[in-house]
C-alpha cells in the first residue's frame, strides 16, 4: 500500500511539474521575440485595455499561433513517438520509421522545385508526401503478405531510400542559390513563418489524430505484446494497427507540414515521460506528449532569442533532449529518480 | 461429460508447408488435457491453429458449438484464451495492468476496465496468492509468478477453453509443480476446458487427466489417465519417447528410461 502512495504521488508530481514548465514556457513565449511584449501589455490585449503601436497584432497574428504551434508540434510528436516505440516494440523507433518524414520531405521539395518556395505551398507538399508515403509502405507490406512489425519497419526504410534518392537528385538539379537553401532549411524545421491561419488548417487533422490516439491507448498498450498474444487477446490486430498508423500519420503530417522537420522530439519525449513515472502505459503516453511540448516550446523560445537570426528548431531540440534524457538516464541509475 | 472443445479434422501449417495434419480431438469441462510428443511433432502449431494463429487451417474447431476459426479475433478471444510458450516482453506495466488486458475481448474498443474490472483481477491474483504484489512493476517478478499473472490474465478472460503452450519451460521444479497445480485446480473449479502441451511426461501424468500423444503432426493415440494402467501407459509413451518404464509411486507415476 505504501508502495502504491508513493507511485501515485510521483504520478501527481511528474505531471504537475511538466504540466506547470509546459504552461511557463508557454508565457514565456508569447512575450519573447524581435518585439518583446511585457507580461503587462499581454494582460491588457486580453482585457481589452489600450497597448500603443503594433503590440496588440503582432500578439494575435504572430506570438500567440506561435506558441500554440509549438506546443501542438511538441505535444504531437511526444504522443506520436510514445505509441511508435509501443507498437514497434522498440526503444528507438519514431514516426520516422515508416517513411513520414523522408515522404513529408519529398513533398516539400519537390513543391520548392516546382512551385517556389511560397509557405503553403510547401507545406501542402509535405503534407501529402508524408501520407503517400506511408500509404507506400502499407502497399508494400501488402504486397509481402507477412504483417509482422519487422516488416514494416523494412517497408519504412525501403520507402524512405527510395524518397532519399530523389530528394538527392531533386538537390543535385535544383538551384543552388534560392531552391536548394529552402529545401536545406526545411529539414532543419523552423516555426518562424507560422501564422493564425496555418495553426487553423492543420488543427483539425492535428485533433483527430491527438484524440483519437489517446481513445486508442488502451490498444495501443496491447499493441506493445507479441503479435501472437495480442491476437489472442483479442486484438483485431490488421485493423488497429492501421487505425493507429493512420491517426499517428495524420498527426505527425499536421505537424512537419507547418514546422519542416523536428529531429529528436518524438525520440526522446516518450524515455524522459517513463523514465520520469517508471512506467509505460497509457499515463506515460499522455506525460509523453507533455514532455515534447514542454521541449519544444523552450526550443522555439531560444531558437528566437540566442542569436539576431532564428536557428533552426532541430539544433535546440536535439540540444535540450539530450541532457535531460542523460540525466534521468543517470539519475536511475541512482535510483534517485 | 460433455465437451467444451471440440476439434475436427484440423491441418494447417505456415505457408505451403502443413505441419498439423487432420486431427481431431475433444476436451471436456474441469479436464485439463496434455499434448506430449519431441520437438517438432507439432504441439505447438496444432494449439497455434486451435487458436487461430494461423494464416491458413482447414477443418473446424467448435466452443460451445461456435466454429472458432471462422471467428474474428475478439470474438474468438471471447472462447479461447491462450498461454504461450515465451511471454511478451513486458516493461513499465503493473501487475494489475497485466491482469487487466485479460479484459479486452469484453470490453468496447474505446472503453476502459473499471473499478469491477479491478475488484475481478485482484480477486484473481487473490486466487493465485499474488495480491499482495498487484501494484508492483510485472518485469520485477521472478518466472514462476510471471506465469501465474498471465494466468491470471487468462482467467479474467473468462474463455471456456483454456489453451497453453509449454507455460512451464522457463519454470524451475517447484515452480512447474505450482503454477501446474493451480492451473489444474483453476480449470476443475471453474469448470473450464484446457489443453496443455508439455514436454515433460512426469508432469503431465500428474497434473493432467488425459495425455494426447501427437508424433509427425498427428494425434497417434491417447491416454486415459485415470482408467489407464502401468502397462498401458508404458506401451503408450514407449511409442512415442523409445523404450521407458513406468513405475508407480505413492504419489501417482513416474517415467523413466528402460
Amino acid at each position: 500500500m505504501e508502495r502504491q502512495n508513493t507511485e501515485k504521488r510521483r504520478l501527481y508530481l511528474a505531471f504537475a511539474i511538466t504540466a506547470s514548465v509546459l504552461v511557463l514556457a508557454a508565457a514565456v513565449s508569447v512575450c519573447v521575440g524581435k518585439y518583446p511584449i511585457s507580461p503587462g501589455e499581454i494582460l491588457a490585449i486580453l482585457t481589452g485595455g489600450e497597448v500603443e503601436g503594433n503590440t496588440g497584432k503582432v500578439f494575435y497574428t504572430l506570438r500567440l499561433s506561435r506558441t500554440a504551434m509549438a506546443a501542438l508540434s511538441g505535444m504531437g510528436l511526444g504522443l506520436a513517438g510514445s505509441v511508435y516505440q509501443s507498437v514497434f516494440k522498440n526503444p528507438l523507433a519514431s514516426p520516422d520509421i515508416v517513411g513520414i518524414s523522408s515522404g513529408a520531405n519529398l513533398g516539400a521539395a519537390v513543391a520548392i522545385a516546382a512551385v517556389g518556395s511560397a509557405v503553403t505551398s510547401v507545406a501542402v507538399g509535405a503534407f501529402l508526401g508524408g501520407l503517400v508515403a506511408v500509404v507506400l509502405v502499407v502497399l508494400v507490406v501488402q504486397a509481402t503478405g507477412s504483417p509482422s512489425t519487422s516488416t514494416y519497419v523494412l517497408s519504412g526504410i525501403i520507402i524512405s531510400s527510395v524518397a532519399q534518392a530523389v530528394i538527392m537528385l531533386l538537390k543535385y538539379f535544383a538551384d543552388s542559390e534560392s531552391q536548394l537553401a529552402a529545401m536545406e532549411y526545411w529539414t532543419m524545421g523552423s516555426l518562424a513563418a507560422v501564422t493564425a491561419s496555418k495553426v487553423l488548417s492543420v488543427l483539425p487533422f492535428w485533433l483527430v489524430g491527438f484524440v483519437g490516439l489517446l481513445l486508442l491507448r488502451r490498444q495501443i498498450q496491447l499493441l506493445s505484446l507479441s503479435e501472437e498474444e495480442c491476437r489472442a487477446l483479442g486484438v483485431r490486430l490488421r485493423q488497429v494497427r492501421w487505425t493507429v498508423l493512420g491517426l499517428s500519420t495524420l498527426l505527425v503530417s499536421s505537424v512537419i507540414c507547418v514546422t519542416g522537420l523536428i529531429s529528436f522530439a518524438g525520440l526522446i519525449a516518450p524515455h524522459i515521460a517513463a523514465l520520469m513515472i517508471r512506467r509505460r502505459d497509457g499515463y506515460a503516453m499522455v506525460l509523453s506528449a507533455l514532455v515534447g511540448g514542454a521541449v519544444l516550446l523552450i526550443a522555439d523560445i531560444l531558437a528566437r532569442s540566442l542569436h539576431s537570426a532564428e536557428l533552426p528548431i532541430s539544433i535546440l531540440t536535439t540540444l535540450i533532449g539530450v541532457p535531460i534524457l542523460v540525466w534521468f538516464m543517470y539519475a536511475r541509475k541512482e535510483r534517485r529518480v | 461429460m460433455r465437451p467444451l472443445l471440440q476439434v475436427e479434422h484440423l491441418s494447417g501449417g505456415y505457408g505451403r508447408r502443413e505441419v498439423v495434419h487432420d486431427v481431431s480431438l475433444t476436451v471436456a469441462a474441469g479436464e485439463l488435457c496434455a499434448l506430449l510428443g519431441l520437438n517438432g511433432c507439432g504441439k505447438t502449431t496444432l494449439i497455434k491453429a486451435v487458436c487461430g494463429l494461423l494464416p491458413a487451417v482447414r477443418g473446424a474447431c467448435l466452443v460451445d458449438g461456435q466454429d472458432t476459426t471462422r471467428l474474428n479475433e475478439k470474438k474468438r478471444a471471447a472462447l479461447l484464451s491462450y498461454i504461450p510458450q515465451r511471454l511478451s516482453i513486458i516493461t513499465g506495466r503493473s501487475v494489475l495492468d497485466v491482469v487487466l488486458m485479460g479484459f479486452n475481448p469484453r470490453l468496447g474498443l474505446l472503453e476502459s476496465p473499471g473499478e469491477r474490472h479491478r475488484q475481478e483481477a485482484v480477486a484473481a491474483l487473490e486466487k493465485l496468492g499474488l495480491a499482495h504484489r498487484a501494484g508492483a512493476d510485472f518485469a520485477t517478478l521472478s518466472e514462476g509468478q510471471k506465469q501465474l499473472v498471465i494466468l491470471a490474465r487468462a482467467m479474467v478472460q473468462n474463455a471456456p477453453v483454456m489453451l497453453m503452450d509449454e507455460p512451464d519451460s522457463a519454470l524451475d521444479f517447484v515452480n512447474r509443480g505450482m503454477v501446474l497445480g493451480k492451473v489444474r485446480q483453476l480449470l476443475r473449479e471453474q469448470g473450464r476446458a484446457g489443453l496443455i502441451s508439455l514436454h515433460d511426461p512426469n508432469f503431465a501424468m500428474r497434473f493432467c487427466d488425459r495425455l494426447l500423444l501427437m508424433k509427425d503432426g498427428a494425434v497417434c493415440g491417447q491416454v486415459v489417465l485415470a482408467k489407464a494402467t502401468p502397462q498401458e501407459v508404458e506401451e503408450a509413451l514407449s511409442a512415442l519417447y523409445g523404450p521407458v518404464r513406468i513405475l508407480r509411486h505413492p504419489g501417482g507415476l513416474v517415467m523413466v528410461e528402460a
